[in-house]
């Protein structure tokens, strides 16, 4: 395992921008949201329960997300959740704001 | 926006499923953990291994529950939950404070609701009829300073038939009716009422029907003389019996019949009487008999006038349709024509203002010191808030080292501040509660004590929404004073210092704190003007009693005879007054009885215009006297001789004059067996004076003594009716006096209603009425101040000391002798109290002059009255710094410097 950044110390705001992708497509639940956050970064981002869940419901509260019990793929009662409309609205925002953050960010530490 | 109301009612359902949210959240929370572990499982790691590496993975499960808790939550609501049961344990445990707190605010919040419910249900409260908007009282403007709300019955019935603004115009009169019942003849107290009284005020009978303009009609109502009496009458007289309409009965000597029944929420238009016989007005002539008001056409202002504005009209513009329509209703009346041209020559006009809360003569009379005295509340509200928000200041600092603790366990200056707020806010609450408790009964003994104990006033000074509103409102600007200066001071302070130094550090920085300084002075500023106008208007009420009536007040009784009904005149009717003199006198105690027609200090007033051969003509005031009368006042005779029962009409009219009336009349020569003549009609009458008495005040006390003169009854002319009060001096008890003069009466002419036996004193003190409530209100609320003031000035020293213990200690330790020490600390209060007095002297220099109008005899600036207003207050602010002075020189070095 090579470096491993705690999602704790992002920016502020990215951990629900990429819990909003990780649900882009299909409803998840927590657990699977971390793991999808954790596996498609390489292993690079790690998400903290304590900072996950918090997030998840934060955002249910702000209806960005909505939930669900469920059967998980093991058989075991599981709360996945959703993006609503809403939701969907502020992936995009928050992608292209990303994108531009990113492409700024790298601009200024190309500069020579 | 609509994030945050879809939040909102996420949190209020979560509110209602509490249990299930927590069991969702810790099932929530499992299942990740379950999933981690078996993924550890899956890589291999044992079971036990992986039990413990999940749990040690994911942390500590219920502190995550507690976030996710909490995010749930109303946070705000909670904390408030919190925040009111900690500041009650806080209040709880220091009882003195509270307790201490808890009466200044009870007592400037009740003072405050107390003269607020009787202005209430003096000035505002509405009366309870339909629409009370849009009733009018009508005036009349004479450009004198104030408005005359009496009207003649010719006024009267010319605005009447005006109705351009008004759907009805009314007019009501107090009247005393006798009414003939089963045990002799009862005063009852009723109005006149005019034919649209009862159509305007728009509210149903109980039973039968209500008096109408056919009721009202010259001569009455052709087919019998009706009445409407009140509830409250029907159940005394008639029992609520059902078949009352119909009944007959007995006013002054002619039959009614009862045609209706008010319900008891029925009160007229003045909201301070309670009317049990509503009579027509127009049967006034017939009740009144030869001396009555109507008669006396435009001369005699006797009638409340009130108008319902047609709707839509308003308030404005039935002022100006009134006063413009004034000379077309001069000119309708049907007066002499020199009447007409002095009536037209006067600049007067018709007014119309608000009448929503009916009529009332007392309004006038009261609404002027109730005014002043609602200031004086003011004052004591906020010295109490004053007086509290040091007490929580110096408290703040005591506390200091538990905030200190609390922010640093985590707690942010918005939560201190809210929870100290919390607790002045349950403070005021409860001391509120305190003072609207007390309120009602004190407002009641208020009123008794304002309007005297006649009975026949009501005021209406029951808690109502408005009391309740203006309670709130106070309570909640109290609060807010006591509340936020002191929380902002006491979490101001850099407060990690303070856990880390104790008391020693911040010494220097605590004693040059000016706020609560100023907060003290200024409270001793607000108290010493509150003396100063106490003292002012007791010191007037005191010179107004010592100014001296002209006669002995003290053991004299006046009894009022009523006789306008009796066939009396003439010499039977002095036969009849002879003979009940004669049984007074054998009453035990009785030293003189003699009669007189007025009364002083009773608001009636008998003057003539008197002049002596072709000299200047002077305003007099008369009585109608028997023998005695001077020698019963205990007036001093200088001159002549008293009157005496052989001085009848054939031995030539008497006068006797006082000494005022010698000097405007006599400048230069003795008056005796002189003449002076009044004009009366077209013919002169002469009166020979006999006698020279001293001079006596006549309508007030703050009047001196008019030009009297006075006339024996034995030559009355009858023309003001057979009516006198008989006047006695007595050495014994009143009570068994007035029973044997009623039975005296009674045993004579059963037809007479029962007399009223009133003492001179009393008269005295309800004609002061006024100025003495509103010297002992000043003197109370003085009172009251110097108590808060000192509660004040001895609870913040004492907090301040207390703080300083191990300093005052140390100084011991090093030498400091105890006197010294109690100087110190006595000191430190001292300069406020100077300070404080200072400015409360000026600024009671500039107030005492809004007192002027009611001062007596007493400069706003009685240099007497402020000494000993600045000499009271230096002896509280004394008394409350010397405690905590000496209480500090007790205080055991050894034992103080130990503690820290």
């Amino acid at each position: 395992m090579g470096e491993i950044v705690d999602t704790g110390e992002l920016i502020q705001g990215t951990l629900e921008m990429l819990i909003l992708k990780a649900l882009v497509r299909g409803p998840l639940h927590g657990y699977s949201v971390a793991e999808w956050i954790q596996q498609t970064s390489q292993q690079m981002l790690k998400v903290e329960e304590g900072a996950l869940y918090p997030a998840l419901h934060r955002m249910e509260l702000r209806g960005l997300l909505k939930s669900k019990w469920g059967i998980s793929e093991n058989n075991r009662k599981a709360k996945f959740y959703d993006l609503t409309a809403e939701g969907r609205r502020r992936l995009d925002a928050e992608s292209q704001r990303w994108a531009r953050l990113s492409s700024a960010v790298a601009f200024v530490m190309q500069a020579s | 926006m609509a994030q945050n109301l879809h939040e909102f009612s996420l949190r209020v359902k979560t509110l209602f499923r509490k249990r299930r949210m927590d069991r969702e959240m810790a099932d929530e929370l499992a299942f990740h953990q379950a999933m981690l572990k078996d993924k550890l499982m899956r890589q291999g790691v044992a079971r036990e291994d992986a039990d413990a590496a999940a749990r040690r993975s994911f942390g500590n499960a219920s502190r995550w529950h507690e976030r996710l808790r909490e995010l749930w939550q109303f946070r705000g609501l909670e904390n408030l939950g919190r925040d009111v049961s900690f500041s009650l344990r806080v209040l709880r445990k220091s009882p003195g404070f509270t307790g201490v707190a808890l009466l200044t605010l009870a007592l400037g919040v009740g003072a405050n609701t107390t003269v607020f419910s009787m202005i209430n249900g003096l000035l505002l409260r509405p009366l309870a009829v339909p629409e009370s908007g849009r009733l009018a009282v009508l005036g009349t403007d004479s450009g004198d300073p104030r408005i005359v709300y009496s009207f003649s019955a010719p006024f009267f019935r010319g605005l009447e038939r005006r109705r351009e603004v008004f759907s009805q115009v009314f007019a009501f009169a107090h009247h005393d009716m006798q009414v003939r019942g089963s045990s002799g003849t009862q005063s009852i107290s009723g109005q006149l009422v005019s034919g649209d009284f009862f159509n305007s005020l728009e509210t149903p009978p109980l039973l039968g029907r209500t008096l109408t303009p056919l009721d009202d009609s010259k001569g009455g109502n052709p087919s019998g003389f009706g009445v409407v009496i009140s509830e409250e009458f029907w159940q005394r007289w008639f029992n609520r019996s059902s078949n009352v309409i119909g009944q007959k009965i007995q006013i002054d000597n002619i039959i009614f019949s009862v045609v209706g029944v008010m319900p008891k929420r029925f009160i007229g238009a003045d909201p301070l009487e309670r009317p049990d016989i509503f009579a027509p007005l127009a049967l006034e002539p017939l009740l009144d008999g030869a001396h009555n008001a109507t008669d006396a056409g435009i001369h005699a202002g006797w009638l409340t006038v009130m108008g319902r504005m047609k709707p839509g009209v308003t308030l404005e513009q039935a002022n100006a349709q009134v006063a413009a329509g004034t000379s077309a209703v001069i000119h309708s009346l049907a007066v002499d024509p020199s009447d007409l041209a002095r009536l037209s020559k006067r600049q007067m006009h018709f007014t119309a203002e608000n009448g929503s809360a009916g009529f009332t003569y007392v309004r006038m009379m009261f609404s002027k010191p109730l005014g002043a005295v609602f200031a004086m509340c003011g004052g004591i509200l906020l010295l109490a808030c004053m007086n509290l928000a040091s007490l929580l200041m110096a408290r703040g600092a005591a506390r200091q080292p538990e905030l200190a603790t609390r922010l640093a366990l985590g707690a942010t200056r918005r939560r201190l501040i809210q929870q100290l707020l919390v607790e002045s806010l349950l403070i005021a609450l409860m001391g509120t509660a305190a003072g609207l408790a007390v309120a009602p009964a004190v407002s009641k003994s208020l009123t008794l004590m304002l309007l005297g104990g006649e009975g026949e006033v009501h005021v209406d000074t029951s808690l109502d929404i408005r009391v309740f509103g203006f309670a709130a409102l106070a309570s909640v600007v109290a609060s807010l004073l006591v509340g936020l200066v002191p929380a902002l001071q006491a979490t101001s302070s850099s407060l990690n210092e303070q856990i880390k130094s104790g008391q020693h550090t911040t010494q220097a920085q605590e004693r040059r704190r000016v706020l609560p300084k100023v907060m003290m002075a200024g409270e001793v500023a607000l108290a010493l003007m509150l003396v100063v106008g106490a003292g002012l208007l007791a010191s007037s009420l005191v010179r107004l009693y010592l100014s001296g009536t002209g006669f002995d007040a003290k053991g004299l009784e006046n009894i009022s005879l009523r006789l306008d009904r009796r066939p009396l005149q003439g010499e039977a009717l002095i036969e009849f007054y002879q003979r009940l003199e004669d049984g007074l006198r054998r009453q035990p105690g009785v030293t003189g009885v003699s009669y007189a027609r007025i009364v002083p200090f009773t608001h009636d007033v008998w003057d003539e215009d008197l002049f002596v051969g072709a000299g200047k003509v002077q305003d007099v005031y008369f009585n109608s006297v028997s023998p005695d009368y001077f020698k019963t006042m205990r007036i001093p005779l200088f001159d002549g001789r008293d009157f005496a029962w052989s001085d009848t009409t054939a031995t030539g009219l008497k006068i006797i004059l006082n000494q005022a009336a010698v000097k405007l009349l006599f400048p230069d020569r003795n008056p005796l067996g002189q003449f002076v003549s009044k004009q009366e009609g077209k013919k002169t009458v002469q009166y020979q004076v006999v006698g020279v008495v001293g001079d006596a005040k006549y309508e007030d006390l703050r009047s001196p003594a008019p030009a009297g003169a006075y006339l024996p009854m034995t030559q009355d002319d009858g023309s003001q009716g057979p009516s006198y009060n008989a006047v006695l001096r007595t050495n014994g008890p009143a009570g068994p006096l007035a029973d044997a003069a009623r039975s005296l009466v009674m045993s004579m002419d059963a037809e007479i209603p029962a007399p009223v036996m009133t003492p001179m004193s009393l008269t005295i003190d309800e004609s002061l009425s006024a100025e003495r409530t509103m010297a002992m209100l000043a003197v109370f609320f003085a009172a009251c101040a110097l108590v808060v003031t000192a509660v004040g000035l001895y609870g913040t020293l004492a907090y301040a000391t207390a703080r300083r213990t191990s300093e005052i200690g140390i100084r011991m330790a090093l030498g400091a002798r105890r006197s010294q020490v109690v100087r110190m600390v006595f000191l430190q209060n001292a300069a406020v109290a100077v300070t404080g007095t200072a400015v409360g002297l000026i600024a009671a220099l500039l107030a005492s002059r809004a007192l002027a109008s009611f001062l007596y005899g007493t400069s706003t600036r009685d240099p007497w009255v402020f000494a000993g207003s600045i000499f009271a207050l230096a002896l509280i602010a004394s008394a409350a710094s010397l405690l905590p002075a000496l209480r500090s020189a007790r205080i055991d070095p050894m034992a103080a410097i130990r503690c820290e």
